[in-house]
């Protein structure tokens, strides 16, 4: 998979994805948005317009990039359990992560978003510019 | 043709190349193409589970067997990784412990959601065979994602 990074200002950027995301992948993802963050950025747009396929890998991915946009320390990756349980919990509390938010899914992965419930606690919109807005 | 087989090294380097198999083999076998995302799913979610949780970076193989059945697409994949059932996974549950946990993860919630056919058995020596079995048609599949 192949990552792009557009930085929109010091605190925004946008990770654009190309390919496949799953699990010889996935961490690599969540390694890139932590750096980003610890450069100072706090708005995390990941555009998967290009994003061909998406695994329960990456949705572990999401969520720790998730938490780690929220300031908090990103779960343990193999733990896909806790992860989803994590998930689960904030949909059922109504929290939302404002500083992490998802662009333009396909009609696969955006269907994998609702099943899971991911979409109920980030932010997700039809293309890159209206994520960049919020 | 009426089946596919292939055999790979079990790594998750072979991922992509698993995908790529079941594309091209549910275009052979007339698998409507909105059906088709989701039975990628099933293959890639167990496969990663034997690689990660069965054979836990020991060497090893992966064999997926590939047929049309009628109206279903099934898919055989064996190992040789230790035994493990996931009918033995628990359900979605909140309140479960994490060292409760059981070997494998979110990936078998999705395959269960993904496919009609979701059956295990123990090979006599040793390993696992998985049956996986989703209609080849997109609509009356079960689950929401294709």
């Amino acid at each position: 998979m192949k990552t792009t990074i557009d930085r929109v200002s010091d605190s925004v950027a946008v990770l654009a994805m190309d390919g496949e995301l799953d699990a010889s992948n996935y961490q690599a993802l969540i390694d890139t948005g932590q750096s980003l963050y610890g450069e100072g950025v706090r708005t995390l747009v990941l555009d998967l317009s290009d994003l061909k396929y998406m695994s329960s890998s990456g949705l572990v991915a999401v969520h720790s990039l998730a938490l780690v946009y929220r300031g908090e320390a990103p779960p343990d990756p193999e733990a896909g359990w806790q992860a989803f349980h994590a998930v689960q919990a904030d949909a059922d509390s109504g929290v939302r992560h404002e500083s992490l938010r998802l662009a333009a899914p396909s009609d696969d992965i955006g269907t994998m978003l609702d099943r899971t419930g991911i979409n109920r606690f980030l932010p997700v919109f039809a293309d890159r510019d209206s994520a960049l807005a919020g | 043709m009426t089946a596919t087989d292939l055999h790979v090294e079990a790594s998750l380097d072979e991922l992509a190349d698993i995908r790529a198999h079941i594309r091209s083999a549910a275009e052979t076998f007339g698998v409507d193409p909105a059906a088709v995302g989701g039975l990628v799913q099933a293959v890639d979610e167990w496969v990663t589970n034997v690689i990660v949780h069965g054979y836990q970076g020991a060497a090893g193989q992966v064999h997926i067997h590939v047929q049309r059945d009628g109206n279903d697409i099934v898919v055989r994949i064996r190992d040789s990784a230790p035994v493990f059932d996931p009918a033995t996974a628990p359900a979605f549950d909140p309140d479960l412990p994490l060292e409760r946990r059981p070997l494998g993860g979110l990936g078998i919630a999705l395959i269960r959601e993904l496919c009609t056919v979701f059956d295990h058995r123990a090979l006599p020596d040793g390993g696992n065979e998985v049956t996986l079995r989703r209609p080849a048609a997109a609509a009356g599949r079960k689950g929401v994602a294709t």
